[in-house]
């Protein structure tokens, strides 16, 4: 289950980018995204799941890119979601391989689901919400609010990281 | 790179690529990125308690015997969205029946039972603990543990059945026993007759040799049996026991070992076991079963070491002294050759069982004209070691592994050397 889902996730996260392109007429781009999202997914079907950070990252900066170059952010969007849940699911499967109960593999399968399905919800949530909200702010602004934005994140991740691959003696 | 470290990375360069083009929906990338970092955080495990236990079947087994595993962890912390458990297993052992890791979401003051059998060849392993890894349920923020547990596990050497190996050392203890001990008294083999003393039984007078004499009585006189002091040496360097193809013969000379040591107690002989590894691994002799668990635990433990040649091997007289018999177990080199016939010259009468690595490994190479040339060239070396050994008064067995030990025990150890040479020699068998 989680397999295939992780492979639709990586084709669905590349369609959606592919078409993107296209549609503003950015062929060799959508080709060459295509070809990315094939070689992750041959990567994937190889167990070479070490391929999965570079080209999660790789797919967040054409999205990125594509905005800039008037793509639809819809379909960005769609594509930096999917990305993310292939490359979430390829660690939650080398995780699952540590196990060979079947019981074990459902319920851990459901509740990783519900999860990332959660994070999703919440995620696309706030970006609906950001659609409706239309705030004019000057350039000052603009760079005051990325500066708090950047602080937070920042101290997110210290948090994170400071429990990160902590020993317990 | 982490991957808290490659999210934030990303975060990062939207925010600042959005506020560089002035540009909306490039900071809504964003979006999706921080909730997954935030619900790390949210859900990732803040310190672990947690305590184990671990039953075993049975902590002493024959190899291949299947042993049930019991392990029971209690989370006495906070609920823990995802924990990797794993215990972990020494090589000679493998999970015949469920699995030694589990992956499982662990709810506050709630526990986990699990089993798993497993079986597995000669060792022991220790079972010192867990190890634990518990994560957010996204692999963001990790936290290990090794969860300390008890338990230890022994598997036995396998044990070939030898009724009685023949030695015939020089020196013997004081007690009665079966080895003959070159001396007149007590026993059943005829050794020779003496004169007649006072209080000697009627039953033992030689009527026939009293006849022959005037006047005088002559008493027959019969070989003592007592006990002897054996040492038994296993010769455990890498370099001769194990082959390039990653098997090896030690396991061969170890049921050798377990075999003659055995057989050796049984008749009441007081035996010692040194293991030439890594280094010189000492059994001091003893008798009876109690030495025999002490020398089987310790062959179970025996593994190869990295010493090149018997420089070191040094026999303790204060434990075996001179003429005390000394069965050396090992495939032998050439370079042996000065420290055994040094042993042999010092006065121990020297017994050499040696499992034929030659044999052994042309077995595993296969049937090719190359591999026949080549195992014929090596066993003309081997015979020429063994003949040299053999013509400083050491006895050698030569044993082909592929035929069970019991046989070549029956065949070459169950009677003294001199009578299987008298007998090979008159139905003109050469040895």
């Amino acid at each position: 289950m989680t397999r295939n889902a992780t492979l639709a996730s990586i084709l669905a996260g590349t369609t959606a980018l592919v078409i993107g392109l296209a549609i503003q007429e950015y062929i060799i781009p959508a080709i060459g995204t295509g070809a990315l999202g094939l070689v992750w997914v041959t990567a994937y079907n190889c167990k070479i799941f070490r391929a999965a950070a570079p080209a999660f990252a790789l797919f967040v900066f054409i999205s990125a890119a594509g905005i800039w170059g008037s793509v639809s952010a819809w379909l960005a969007l769609a594509c930096v979601i999917f990305s993310l849940i292939a490359w979430d699911l390829t660690v939650f499967i080398q995780q699952l391989q540590l196990t060979n109960e079947i019981s074990d593999r459902k319920k851990l399968e459901r509740t990783h689901f519900i999860q990332l399905a959660l994070v999703i919800g919440i995620s696309l949530l706030g970006v609906f919400s950001g659609t409706l909200i239309r705030l004019n702010l000057t350039f000052g602004g603009a760079a005051l609010l990325a500066m708090l934005g950047i602080w937070g994140i920042s101290a997110l991740v210290y948090r994170l990281r400071r429990h990160e691959d902590e020993v317990d003696s | 790179m982490s991957r808290i470290a490659l999210l934030a990375a990303l975060i990062y360069v939207i925010i600042l690529a959005g506020i560089g083009s002035l540009n909306g929906s490039v900071l809504t990338l964003a979006l999706p990125l921080a909730v997954y970092l935030l619900a790390g955080l949210w859900r990732g495990p803040e310190s672990l308690n947690l305590s184990a236990e671990r039953t075993i079947s049975s902590e002493r087994v024959t190899p291949g015997e299947v042993i049930t595993v019991s392990v029971k962890v209690a989370n006495h912390g906070s609920s823990l969205a995802q924990v990797s458990l794993y215990d972990p297993l020494p090589d000679f052992l493998e999970v015949v029946e469920g699995s030694n890791a589990r992956l499982v979401k662990l709810p506050a003051n709630e526990s986990l039972s699990w089993s798993y059998t497993l079986r597995g060849r000669r060792g022991h392993h220790k079972f010192n603990g867990l190890n634990i890894l518990a994560d957010d349920g996204f692999g963001l923020v990790l936290k290990r543990k090794f969860l300390p547990t008890s338990g230890q596990l022994l598997v036995l050497p396998s044990v070939a059945r030898v009724r009685r190996i023949a030695i015939q050392p020089r020196q013997t203890r004081v007690y009665s026993g079966v080895i003959p001990a070159h001396q007149g008294g007590a026993g059943i083999e005829f050794f020779g007759l003496r004169a007649y003393q006072p209080g000697d039984s009627p039953h033992r007078i030689n009527w026939r040799a009293s006849a022959r004499q005037d006047g005088a009585l002559y008493t027959n006189e019969y070989e003592q049996e007592r006990v002897a002091d054996v040492g038994i040496v296993l010769d455990g360097r890498s370099r001769i026991n194990n082959f390039s193809d990653k098997s090896s013969i030690f396991d061969d000379s170890v049921l050798a070992a377990v075999a003659v040591s055995s057989a050796l107690l049984a008749e009441g002989n007081r035996v010692g076991l040194l293991v030439y590894g890594d280094r010189a691994r000492w059994t001091s002799p003893g008798y009876g079963k109690r030495q025999r668990e002490r020398i089987m635990h310790n062959l179970a433990i025996a593994r190869t070491g990295e010493s090149q040649n018997f420089k070191s091997l040094f026999i303790p007289r204060r434990m075996f002294p001179t003429n005390s018999q000394i069965i050396l177990i090992s495939p032998l080199h050439a370079d042996d050759l000065p420290i055994l016939t040094q042993l042999r010259m010092s006065g121990y009468p020297l017994m050499v069982i040696s499992p034929d690595p030659v044999s052994f490994e042309a077995r595993k190479l296969g049937e090719r004209a190359a591999v026949r040339l080549a195992a014929r060239i090596a066993r003309l070396e081997r015979e020429i070691v063994l003949r040299r050994l053999r013509g400083f008064g050491i006895q050698v067995i030569n044993w082909d592994t592929s035929m069970p030990f019991e046989q070549v025990a029956r065949a070459s150890l169950s009677r003294p050397a001199s009578f299987l040479r008298a007998t090979r020699s008159e139905s003109g068998v050469h040895a």
